[in-house]
């Protein structure tokens, strides 16, 4: 009845604080160590766990979910119950969420150097870790639901619905993305298989993007920036319309990653078009933001809190404007596959997450440590390092994304490629990466200096754990009540139509899925038919050595790709491919031709040494692919998890696949030895080597087109059960 | 900062008004009067000093002390009922609409008011229409006690019987939004699913399975916006109808039924997927102008009628004791008791021997007339000077005000010719559009009978009259946004077209081309030696009369020091007698000087009012009072005189004849001396020959000002009343009327003009059609296309034309 | 392509409860005031506390 008083929770506020500088730092010194990787491929030796391919999925993963993530929970944890007048709802749940999540994060160090991931962006983690995101993340939806529930102030402010959207999606998207059969504890196959399961993942690839990096950002923006600036946000009314918008239209851009793929043209178009209309939605909300700070210039320049504030805004206008360009077609074909689009994301990383995080942390951490910032002299060195940083970082790589990209593309008066070897290209911009390694280091100078002074600032002052505060209970009598009881009447069977809907919809889908999943996998191309067991395992190396990382394997329908490459890629291809691996960057040169390009001793030498088959080249070596034994024996049950995945094997092939393996290594062998190769400086050459696989699966690559010659032929499993491929008895 | 502190010490901490620093201690806090010292202290004791912070200085100055007596009416149970809008047990909600909401503390300050009186549950403020809700606790609290402190802390709450009869309703019905946003989403989503097929997809590979789920998701999505968003067009359409009449929304409507039913037709016979994408992309465009065109202006109150001037309740003498009662249930024969400032609520005879009453109200003559016992005091007049009773002659319903406001006249809507042009057009439009599709339809039975449905229902498709609708709605928006930017509040969006074409201008005087804050005065006669000045400060000092007041703030500086007067007397409308030490004075009329001293004054003929001075039975002189023309006025009327045809209308005495002349074409453009009702019948009168532009403000005008063309209120505060009236004029804006009115009718040709654009995105629609080349593509493309460009062409164009009248178009 | 009908599926439910909510919000006011809780989330719920106070008039001036 009168007013309550009750205790917001700083110290999960401050934990979340903690963390994301903690993982942060991480994540940008592995960038870091990546970026160098560029210049020095030999940079920490060849040790697998720290190789190139092993190490980027652990830097996006680190930056997005670890810093990101944790940011995200920090401003949420801070501002919700503030907004709500009512402290969260339960302290378990949130210290759930809290550990839960960094044993997340944990986990994630710990497996992806291992190699274990699904090779899917922003999704590499396997299944079991899978599952558990999704549970800590139900744990925090539940959480700030109830809290909302509970509150203690009849609106829900424009920030709230921005963390609610967050939840919902993000939801969605992870459980979509993620329909996966274990084949061991730690490796398992999507149900999708190629173009599908490409564009599931650019679905949920994009809509990450735009529900993890973007929303919560937004509902933090619409909280701190008014909060920091002491004003209120330029127009209430246009954050609403931003909302509604933004969450309308937001979910269907997702296929724009995949111009000029295999993907069918019209899917493609729709990406296009409504990645374009984003931009109405994107930079209403970025001008709403800035025009806040209309006439309050002089705040902004004494105060880091908002040049921070400031700075990500104009990147988020800055990369919202520049997403929707991107998904046009033309300009899509030059910038793809090159480090256009690495400037892009840390564009947009960098400065718009970046920017807001370290806002908030120097707005928050005084609060709660009931103390002033120790110096703003140092945040304002940390502001200029980090901005800095940026520029040399995004530029240089803008810059050597179109170069590279025009020379992929330059022909000569002959009408011959310009620049055949690849490699030419790459050395062609090496000094760009050198200065993007440059930019990254003033980052994270910047960002240590940040740390520092943010743990100055704690030490100066004392922690409030429990904040005190009032407010009165509130109480719902207000005109919502007194309206009259057919108008409320009214929107109740609109909305239950729309929920029954809604079940019916989700219902109908779980029930039907797997069997049209499935038979929309039958081959357009007779000629195609599924690896041989012996490449799922060289499939299997391939993606956990992270080659997708460097490598496409989806050659575009341009005349600069097909004289480069070869044919280009279609759709019926891919039919067998799960996971799908066409890549999102081409350090490297494109693969999906690459069978029987170069003898099988090529290939060897290469993974032994890359320099000496092609001199320069600043793919790292991968010694201990001659040294590690393939795995066999988990080879039945993931040939049992392909066919469950709808993979046309015989249900008796699994019996078998040792068999085939061992068979077609040995083949493979002799023939290195043959040609001289049964030892690389003293390093002898055994058939049971996981080099073997790759070469296996790298010489079938993109061969099936042409229908040839029968992958099962002389297999052993072939002479057993005559025609294993598509029927059985 | 440093100037912060400067100020601060020279302003009262708590409401900002400068303060005379002698009268005050430098230390800080300081105040400009009492009131303000309570306040504050109040707020600190309950550490609601936040209140300081969020703004510097937010207060509000509490000069007039107040009289708890005035809020006991709340009380009575049926003002009570009709104050709460919600009752339970224990708790009880009520709205209150408070004028001097202006800043972030205010909106603090009232929603943290549960520290002040523990019986209040939760204070919420709707700050755009200065409203606070309040929910408190029955059993701790009331009302009254509410509204006390409310009013202790500033913020009187505006209770006027008209409140207690009709509750407001909202300006802009949700369910609009809810339509809208059901429109939009569809819209989005639809037209995803029309994609595939202007990709030709079909052809594209074996995905004829999609075209299937496709069409089913487009019925299912377009449903709703057909049934549930469309909804009041065709309501309005159909009510025109069988009225006879054809307004826009029919050929609106004519195009939905054609755009769904053919999508229907289209989806189920698998001949193609439809038009749905431009049928909901349609019905969300129509519906964002219709939001646009509800638009109205927050925080001011329009329309208020003369109830709206009376108290609710006023002091009524049974058997000897003063009790507040309704004033509705004054009967004839009561006797009450009016206060200094009071409205006096109905008709009635003076009791006490003389009293000053102020007709301003009513006539616009801006001096008060005495009023000796026994004489006749009409409603509305306001009682100046000491408490009176009165006899009330006749009930409030019955009074000379009411009677003046039941006038025919005023009844009888003058909606003759305002249907918007839409409007008026539609029903040849409609004519038109349905006699081409059918001409067209039997042109191709003729040629190719297949395609007659395609073509006659494609003809109906593209005329529909979607950027026609929105023409008028985005101009006028944006146009009253530019305005009100400019300080001139419309009350409807489609108020432009009326302001726009005007030919005349009437204005009322006092208050509206003359300010009624600042006269200025002059002394004629021989220079007053100090003493004699502070002599007639001390007189005039505790006299309520406006022009003892304005004498006294005159002669008033910090040097003077005030004498001791032994002895004062004011006789009521006539003048004031004191006497200090051996001298004695005389303030006041000719005639009551002569009276009193036997001097004889002489005669000076002035027009202008004046107040005579004479000490120890020798005249020294008078003080003048000449109104004063708002700056920039004069300057504005020759301006307007070569464009309009401008009349002074003024219920005030011709004693600023000369002052004007100059700027009204001579005497015959200026009426003087009009009561309401003569004002009322000469605009009646002219009104037949002249579209008339009437500025007024006050009750007097009332009248004129409803029955003119278009009656803009003058009001030097957004939050003082305005009787009914089109539009609300800030005071200081009023010289740049001319470059309003130019803007407006600069809008109206931006109407026409945009009308032209989107009739001729029909055209091309129709040639389109009628060749049966309408492909669902096209539709799809010229129906946003048409929309969009025509949003997006009012709006610049209006901005460009505000600029081009050098008015503020940015915040 | 079977998955597209999944995707679109998916995607329209979750529009689709995002529009029970704007339902919600709308008929239950929350947007009827479009201006005031833009200012109020500036105020600090611990009035009384003197630190907060130096901190706001710290960052006002």
């Amino acid at each position: 009845m009168s007013v309550d008083t009750f205790h917001y929770d700083n110290k999960i506020v401050k934990n979340f604080g903690v963390a994301t500088m903690i993982w942060g730092i991480t994540g940008f010194l592995i960038g870091l160590i990546v970026a160098l990787k560029f210049i020095w491929p030999d940079f920490l030796g060849f040790i697998p766990e720290l190789s190139f391919g092993r190490l980027r999925p652990l830097h996006t993963n680190a930056v997005i979910f670890a810093f990101a993530g944790n940011a995200i929970f920090y401003g949420v944890y801070y501002s919700l119950p503030r907004l709500s007048k009512t402290p969260m709802w339960s302290k378990k749940l949130s210290k759930l969420h809290f550990w839960g999540w960094q044993t997340i994060i944990i986990s994630a160090v710990a497996t992806l150097p291992l190699g274990y991931t699904t090779s899917k962006e922003y999704a590499e983690l396997e299944w079991p870790i899978d599952i558990a995101i999704t549970f800590i993340w139900v744990v925090f939806g539940i959480n700030m639901i109830m809290t909302i529930m509970k509150r203690r102030e009849k609106h829900i402010y424009v920030a709230v619905w921005f963390y609610i959207a967050t939840f919902v999606t993000v939801a969605v998207l992870h459980i979509v993305n993620s329909f996966e059969v274990p084949a061991t504890f730690l490796k398992s196959y999507p149900v999708y298989a190629g173009v599908q399961d490409a564009l599931v993942q650019w679905w949920y690839g994009h809509n990450a993007v735009a529900f993890f990096l973007t929303t919560p950002f937004l509902g933090i923006m619409y909280y701190f920036i008014p909060k920091a600036s002491n004003r209120p946000i330029f127009s209430y009314r246009l954050s609403i319309v931003h909302f509604w918008s933004l969450i309308f239209i937001y979910i269907w851009a997702g296929p724009h990653h995949l111009l000029y793929t295999a993907l069918p043209g019209w899917v493609q178009t729709l990406g296009t078009v409504f990645s374009l209309m984003l931009i109405a939605p994107s930079w209403g909300g970025m001008l709403n933001g800035l025009l806040t700070l209309r006439g309050a210039w002089d705040k902004v320049r004494e105060d880091p809190v908002l040049k921070f504030m400031v700075v990500a805004i104009t990147a988020y206008g800055m990369v919202t404007f520049e997403g929707p360009m991107l998904s046009i077609a033309n300009v899509s074909a030059v910038a793809h596959y090159s480090d256009y689009i690495i400037a892009h994301v840390h564009n947009g990383a960098l400065l718009w997450n970046g920017g807001l995080t370290f806002g908030m942390l120097y707005f928050i951490t005084p609060r709660i440590y009931r103390t002033k910032l120790y110096s703003i002299k140092l945040a304002n060195t940390h502001f200029w390092f980090a901005t800095m940083g940026a520029i040399f970082y995004v530029i240089p790589m803008y810059w050597g994304g179109i170069t590279q990209s025009l020379m992929w593309k330059s022909f000569t008066a002959e009408g011959f490629l310009t620049y055949p070897n690849f490699l030419e290209t790459v050395l062609q911009i090496m000094p760009l990466y050198a200065l993007r390694a440059f930019g990254g280091s003033l980052f994270i100078v910047g960002a240590l200096i940040g740390v520092y002074n943010l743990i100055k600032t704690a030490k100066s002052g004392s922690l409030l754990e429990q904040e005190e505060a009032q407010a009165p209970a509130l109480q719902d009598h207000g005109e919502d009540k007194t309206e009259s009881w057919h108008r409320r009447l009214e929107g109740r069977p609109l909305k239950l139509t729309v929920l029954t809907v809604i079940a019916i919809l989700i219902g109908g889908i779980v029930e039907y899925m797997p069997t049209a999943l499935i038979d929309s996998n039958i081959p357009t191309i007779e000629s195609v038919q599924p690896y041989t067991a012996l490449e799922v395992e060289g499939r299997d190396i391939y993606i956990a050595e992270g080659c997708n990382n460097c490598h496409s394997q989806m050659i575009r329908p341009f005349r600069s790709e097909t004289e480069r490459y070869g044919e280009y890629s279609k759709a019926g291809e891919f039919v067998y491919d799960h996971p799908f691996l066409w890549g999102s960057k081409r350090t490297g040169p494109d693969l999906h031709r690459i069978g029987g390009k170069y003898p099988d001793s090529w290939h060897l030498r290469h993974m032994y040494d890359p320099n000496s088959t092609s001199p320069g080249s600043i793919m790292p070596a991968y010694p201990w692919l001659l040294e590690q034994d393939m795995d066999m024996e988990s080879m039945p049950n993931r040939i049992n998890a392909l066919i469950s995945v709808g993979v046309p094997y015989s249900t008796r092939y699994p019996e078998y696949a040792i068999g085939d393996m061992e068979f077609q290594a040995e083949k493979i062998t002799q023939g290195l030895r043959e040609n001289g190769f049964g030892t690389i400086e003293g390093v002898e050459i055994t058939s049971d080597k996981k080099v073997i696989a790759l070469i296996a699966y790298l010489q079938r690559l993109g061969t099936d087109i042409t229908g040839e010659n029968d992958p099962f032929d002389e297999l052993p499993s072939s002479k057993k059960l005559s025609n294993v491929i598509l029927e059985d008895e | 900062m440093k100037e912060d502190l400067i100020i601060k010490h020279t302003s009262c901490s708590h409401c900002g008004e400068p303060v005379e620093s002698s009268s005050h201690s430098e230390s800080f806090p300081i105040f400009c009067c009492q009131g303000c010292k309570t306040v504050y202290h109040l707020l600190k004791e309950n550490n609601l000093c936040t209140y300081y912070d969020l703004d510097d200085s937010p207060g509000i100055t509490i000069k007039n002390g107040l009289e708890r007596k005035r809020f006991d009416y709340l009380i009575d149970k049926d003002v009570q009922n009709k104050l709460i809008d919600f009752k339970d047990s224990e708790i009880a909600s009520s709205t209150f609409y408070i004028p001097n909401i202006h800043c972030t503390s205010c909106v603090w300050l009232l929603e943290n008011l549960q520290k002040l009186d523990e019986g209040i549950v939760q204070g919420t403020v709707n700050f755009l229409k200065k409203r606070l809700s309040i929910i408190f606790d029955t059993s701790k609290t009331d009302l009254r006690n509410i509204v006390e402190l409310l009013t202790t802390i500033g913020y009187e709450p505006n209770l006027k019987l008209v409140q207690l009869e009709e509750k407001e309703h909202q300006p802009i019905p949700r369910g609009l939004w809810l339509k809208l946003g059901v429109a939009g989403f569809c819209f989005g989503n639809i037209m995803l699913f029309s994609f595939p097929e202007y990709l030709n997809m079909s052809v594209s590979d074996s995905l004829d399975s999609f075209k299937i789920f496709f069409g089913a998701l487009n019925i299912i999505l377009a449903t709703p916006v057909l049934i549930y968003s469309s909804s009041d067009y065709i309501k309005s359409a159909w009510a025109a109808i069988s009225q006879k009449g054809i307004n826009l929304d029919v050929p609106i409507t004519i195009g939905i039924f054609a755009l769904f039913g053919r999508s229907l037709y289209e989806i189920l016979s698998g001949t193609g997927i439809g038009y749905f994408d431009s049928f909901a992309g349609f019905i969300f465009f129509l519906l964002i102008g219709k939001i646009v065109q509800k638009k109205t202006f927050d925080g001011l109150s329009f329309d208020r009628d003369y109830k709206s001037y009376l108290p609710i309740s006023v002091l009524k003498l049974i058997d000897g004791k003063e009790q507040s009662v309704s004033v509705k249930t004054l009967e004839i024969g009561d006797e009450i008791v009016l206060r200094n400032n009071e409205l006096v609520p109905c008709d009635s005879i003076l009791q006490s021997d003389g009293a000053l009453v102020d007709y301003s109200f009513i006539t616009g003559e801006s001096d008060p007339v005495t009023k000796l016992e026994n004489d006749l005091i009409y409603a509305g007049g306001r009682i100046i000077g000491s408490q009176c009773r009165l006899l009330v002659t006749k009930k409030v319903a019955h009074s000379y005000l009411t009677q003046l406001w039941e006038n025919d006249v005023l009844k009888s809507d003058e909606s003759k010719d305002n249907r918007s042009l839409a409007d008026r057009i539609s029903p040849f439009f409609t004519s038109i559009v349905i006699g081409i599709a059918i001409l067209s339809c039997l042109f191709w039975l003729y040629i190719d009978p297949s395609k007659a449905f395609t073509i006659f229902t494609a003809v109906l498709i593209v005329a529909c009259p979607c950027a026609l609708a929105l023409s008028a709605p985005f101009t006028f928006g944006s146009a009253t946004n530019i305005l009100s930017l400019n300080g001139l509040f419309l009350k409807t969006v489609d108020g432009i077209q009326k302001l726009g074409s005007i030919d005349t201008i009437v204005f009322d005087k006092t208050g509206t081309i003359t300010d009624s804050r600042k006269a200025n005065i002059t002394f004629h006669g021989y220079s007053l030696s100090k003493f004699e000045k502070e002599l007639i400060i001390a007189s005039t000092k505790s006299s309520t009369h406006p022009y003892s007041q304005k004498i006294y703030s005159y002669l008033n500086h910090t040097d003077v020091d005030l004498q001791e007067l032994d002895f004062i007397e004011e006789i009521n409308g006539k003048g004031i007698h004191a006497i200090s030490g051996d001298s004695t004075i005389y303030v006041g009329s000719k005639n009551f000087i002569e009276e009193s001293t036997g001097l004889d004054l002489g005669n000076n003929r002035s027009y202008q009012t004046s107040v005579h001075i004479a000490i120890d039975e020798n005249y020294k002189g008078f003080f003048e009072f000449k109104n004063q023309l708002r700056n920039g006025l004069k300057e504005l009327l020759n301006k307007l005189q070569s464009n309009y045809e401008t009349h002074l209308l003024s219920g005030d005495n011709e004693k600023d004849a000369v002052q004007l002349s100059a700027s009204f074409k001579g005497d015959e453009n200026m009426h003087f001396n009009h009561s309401p009702q003569q004002k009322l019948t000469f605009i009646h009168d002219l009104s037949a020959t002249n579209k008339i532009l009437m500025i007024g403000d006050g009750l007097n005008d009332a009248g004129a000002l409803k029955k003119s063309h278009f009656g803009i209120s003058i009001s030097d505060r957004t939050s003082s009343f305005s009787p009914a009236c089109d539009a609300i004029l800030d005071g200081d804006e009023l010289k740049n009327l001319d470059n309003l009115i130019g803007f407006a009718k600069a809008s109206n040709n931006i109407v026409n003009v945009s009308f032209g654009i989107s009739l001729l995105y029909n055209i091309t629609g129709l040639a389109f059609a009628v060749t049966g080349h309408l492909s669902p593509l096209v539709a799809a493309i010229l129906m946003p296309l048409s929309s969009i460009s025509i949003m997006f062409f009012t709006t610049v164009a209006t901005r460009i034309k505000a600029k081009n009248k050098r008015l503020k178009i940015w915040v | 392509m079977g998955v597209i009908f999944f995707l679109i599926l998916f995607s329209i439910s979750v529009a689709l409860i995002f529009l029970v909510a704007f339902f919600w919000a709308v008929r239950s006011g929350q947007f009827d005031d479009q201006y005031t809780p833009s200012v109020r989330i500036l105020f600090d719920d611990k009035s009384s506390s003197p630190n907060n106070k130096t901190q706001t008039s710290k960052r006002d001036s």
